[in-house]
């Protein structure tokens, strides 16, 4: 028996190779004609007759499916978007928190950007256990200017000068210690 | 070529003092730690002054500038003749071609660019595969010579090689899209640092002429290699017929840009066109999602 006419060949298996395909439907092609033949005498109509009925039922019922493209619009709202939008105007601080940058660029040497999600780019970090630090990213201009003033501030905090390392090719510093907390308040005071 | 290596260290030094001690005013000319290549050849660039009526600002950047940085000019060009060389400004986005100079991302995907479709097929046969070798050569013990097992072990003449390489090696692993992306910038940025920039409004050539296209480039000083960049495919006939016989210009699409050609070719011209798609695409990444599933699936504002 050969493969059915009306399913597509892909579906017959990932096994069957496409040289096997194409031989199976050449030989469909050779039995119709004994089958056409035989038709008019009456006979129990072969194996691809009773597939012929069989697929000529089925379009049938196909044609009584209707397709429609209107509801795609309930899987449009579903696909996510790839561009982060911009937080709405508040008066003020959020109900979460959240402070916007000031509208007023701040008047110093140095500028410390807003990480993509609109937040104050300072983390924490725990090393080996029990080694605590804290990093200050996305800083543009004078790094050295932030740097005295970011010891300047902990001083005041803490009492002894913290230890600071600067990495100019990343412009980003390095602080021992966990300030995120202190650092993100005053660098939302400044209007960063 | 004899001259470069004449001239001697001491009057490159003074060459180049010279040039910094103006840009720098107060400081030292040269810092004491710079390695000069000594063959390194000083082009004089002409400074020509700037033109005294109001220069008019030809295309202003689509995306949103950040409030503290300010945009980036470059004279725009045109390849139709010699002299058209000033028809006006464009603005360039600071963000994709003034970002912090990271020298060592710039190096990183260079690196990555050459290693990662690199397959070694050395392969060498180990002492298994060399033919023979499977019968011990003698009996252990009573001949008077040492002790062997087969014929091709790694210490007899002819026997394999015991930590030779073996088959073919892939040298394939991926930087982060983010890492790529800032090596792009980076190389755009000391493009234009260097002088080594141009943006073109596009590439309609008059002539066919290769020799047309070498006096422009040595007529502007653009260097010894350019890279002509369009944002389409679709190239000017001229161009493409000037370029085929020249092995010092290369013409690419924009998608086709790579830190690798730029650092290749000393000077790099773009189209307007090609200016917009590189920043459209270079910016997104700066205000995008992580992926939840991979780009080239649909997204609802992604094409």
């Amino acid at each position: 028996m050969g493969p059915r006419r009306d399913l597509p060949a892909r579906s017959l298996g990932s096994n069957m190779s496409a040289s096997v395909v194409n031989m199976l439907t050449r030989m469909c092609a050779t039995i119709k004609p004994a089958y056409v033949w035989l038709s008019p005498v009456g006979v129990v109509p072969s194996a691809m007759g009773r597939l012929r009925m069989a697929s000529s039922s089925t379009a049938e019922q196909k044609s009584a499916v209707v397709e429609s493209t209107e509801e795609y619009k309930y899987v449009e709202r579903l696909i996510p978007p790839t561009k982060i939008p911009t937080p709405p105007l508040h008066d003020g601080p959020a109900p979460s928190g959240w402070r916007p940058p000031s509208a007023v660029t701040p008047d110093l040497p140095y500028m410390v950007r807003r990480s993509r999600l609109h937040n104050v780019p300072v983390y924490t970090d725990l090393t080996h256990g029990n080694r605590k630090t804290t990093l200050l990213r996305k800083i543009e201009g004078d790094i050295w200017a932030l740097e005295n003033d970011v010891k300047e501030y902990l001083v005041q905090l803490t009492g002894k000068i913290p230890l600071t390392q600067v990495n100019e090719v990343t412009m980003s510093i390095r602080i021992k210690g966990h300030f995120d907390k202190e650092l993100k308040e005053w660098l939302l005071e400044k209007g960063f | 070529m004899m001259n470069m290596f004449r001239s001697g260290l001491n009057v490159c030094c003074l060459a180049l003092g010279k040039r910094l001690s103006s840009t720098f005013a107060g400081e030292s000319a040269l810092p004491s730690n710079l390695l000069i290549p000594p063959n390194l050849v000083e082009v004089q660039r002409r400074l020509r002054p700037l033109p005294t009526d109001s220069v008019p600002v030809l295309h202003k950047c689509e995306a949103e500038i950040a409030r503290h940085l300010r945009p980036r000019q470059a004279w725009l060009e045109s390849l139709r003749s010699r002299g058209e060389d000033q028809l006006g400004v464009v603005e360039l986005h600071p963000d994709v071609f003034a970002v912090h100079p990271r020298i060592d991302i710039l190096h990183a995907v260079e690196v990555w660019q050459r290693n990662f479709k690199r397959i070694s097929h050395a392969k060498v046969k180990s002492r298994a595969e060399v033919s023979g070798g499977g019968k011990k050569p003698w009996a252990q013990k009573g001949s008077g010579r040492a002790r062997h097992g087969s014929i091709r072990s790694p210490l007899w003449r002819g026997g394999g090689i015991s930590h030779g390489p073996r088959g073919p090696t892939s040298y394939y692993y991926m930087l982060p899209m983010k890492v790529r992306v800032m090596g792009l910038k980076v190389a755009l940025t000391s493009k234009l640092a260097q002088d080594y920039l141009h943006v073109v409004d596009n590439l309609e050539m008059p002539t066919p002429d290769p020799e047309f296209l070498l006096d422009i480039v040595r007529h502007r000083q653009w260097g010894e290699s350019v890279l002509f960049v369009d944002a389409n495919e679709a190239f000017p006939e001229n161009l493409l017929q000037a370029a085929a016989g020249l092995k010092m210009v290369n013409v690419l699409p924009a998608i086709g840009l790579n830190v690798h050609s730029m650092l290749k070719h000393e000077s790099l011209v773009l189209t307007l066109d090609a200016v917009k798609f590189l920043e459209k695409k270079l910016l997104w990444h700066d205000s995008r999602f992580t992926p939840l599933y991979p780009f080239r699936l649909p997204y609802s504002d992604f094409p």
